[in-house]
């Protein structure tokens, strides 16, 4: 994973895990969304972004082949964090179709930890990813 | 030889601006740590300042974007009543519109990975976090602590006074919050002392933070914590949103 500074990969397999973005005092990454966990990719529709701190949501329809439609919540990386990468709050639009990569929630529900987002052509939101430090 | 000479004195003239400018701050006859800082985890902790830190003391490296996880705290040896309630936390039970943003104590935040902002006076030192904009103002006129019956917050009681080149901060009054991002909370009687120095150059603060709880540890914590220096920048609010709160494990089917 990129930017995960001075520790080695090593480290994180001796037990630690990368919070992929800012900290929150109670709402702990390496507890809620599986870090271990290839990072899972969808595709969908906006219907709701809100760019406020602690995090962000973005909530798409995902529209599967043959399955039915899927609500999704992604959580993003601190706003206040991504103003520094480009970010802001018109940046992604209701209705517009994204692409994004993320860590899921542990839980199995709908929900993951914003890695990195891009528009439908592949464009990258922002100017470096959401979910590295 | 005399020209090889001059044109070596001129070199040498030449490179003492950039000298100068490589040169710590100052202000007041200490350096002066006032600026926009970066938290950078990848900063080599610093040998003057580890070599500071009591014995019986577990370093933590969870400094920055990297959390432990459920039942690892790094080396702390926790008292039976901190492990069980460590073990008892349920994290979803603090996701909630009444708890999503309190904030953390210092101890916690000064080793997040979102930058501060330092101005330095005579007698005072005002540290701003980004993090939940916790504003922190230490005392450097001599003043003591506080007496035991004034209240407790998150920002604490600071004073702090200079050992050559380094501030040490000591605080107490911190309402009990986190330690590690896991369950585990120090008590309201926590003590730290924090240690801040520039780098030979200013660019790079280079700081300490130790931690003693007899209450809820039987040993003490400390962390490495550095920031890189940014010109022309300034802190963004934080506004902290509770609604938040009421979007995990929104997603569904349809």
């Amino acid at each position: 994973m990129a930017g995960l500074g001075k520790r080695p990969m090593a480290a994180l397999a001796g037990g630690l895990a990368l919070l992929a973005g800012a900290a929150e005092a109670h709402h702990s990454f390496a507890v809620f969304f599986s870090a271990d966990k290839d990072v899972i990719p969808l595709t969908g529709t906006v219907t709701e972004f809100h760019f406020t701190n602690p995090h962000g949501i973005i909530k798409i329809i995902v529209s599967g082949a043959g399955k039915a439609d899927q609500d999704w919540s992604i959580e993003t990386n601190s706003p206040s964090i991504l103003i520094r990468r480009g970010w802001n709050k018109d940046i992604i639009k209701v209705g517009e179709v994204i692409k994004v990569q993320g860590w899921p929630a542990r839980d199995g529900s709908n929900y993951m930890r914003l890695r990195d987002a891009t528009r439908a052509d592949g464009t990258p939101i922002g100017s470096k990813p959401a979910g590295t430090p | 030889m005399r020209a090889f000479r001059s044109l070596a004195f001129a070199a040498a003239l030449a490179a003492l601006p950039a000298l100068a400018v490589a040169a710590p701050p100052m202000k007041d006859g200490h350096p002066d740590l006032s600026g926009f800082w970066d938290l950078d985890a990848r900063v080599p902790r610093d040998a003057a300042l580890m070599k500071r830190i009591a014995p019986n003391t577990a370093v933590l490296d969870d400094t920055g974007p990297v959390e432990f996880p459920r039942g690892e705290y790094g080396g702390l040896k926790l008292k039976p009543a901190a492990k069980a309630a460590a073990d008892a936390w349920n994290p979803k039970d603090d996701l909630t519109v009444a708890k999503v943003c309190q904030p953390p104590s210092i101890i916690y935040a000064m080793q997040g990975p979102f930058p501060i902002r330092i101005d330095q006076g005579r007698d005072i030192v005002v540290i701003r976090l980004q993090y939940y904009d916790m504003v922190r103002i230490v005392f450097t006129d001599g003043r003591k602590h506080l007496p035991a019956s004034a209240p407790h917050t998150k920002v604490g009681d600071s004073i702090g006074h200079w050992e050559g080149d380094t501030l040490v901060v000591d605080t107490d009054h911190l309402e009990p919050s986190t330690i590690t991002n896991n369950g585990l909370d120090h008590s309201e009687n926590v003590h730290v002392i924090e240690r801040f120095r520039l780098s030979p150059d200013g660019r790079t603060l280079l700081s300490t933070q130790e931690f003693d709880d007899p209450q809820t540890l039987d040993n003490r914590g400390a962390r490495f914590v550095a920031w890189k220096k940014l010109d022309g920048q300034f802190l963004e609010p934080y506004d902290c949103d509770p609604s938040f709160a009421l979007n995990y494990g929104s997603g569904k089917p349809r």
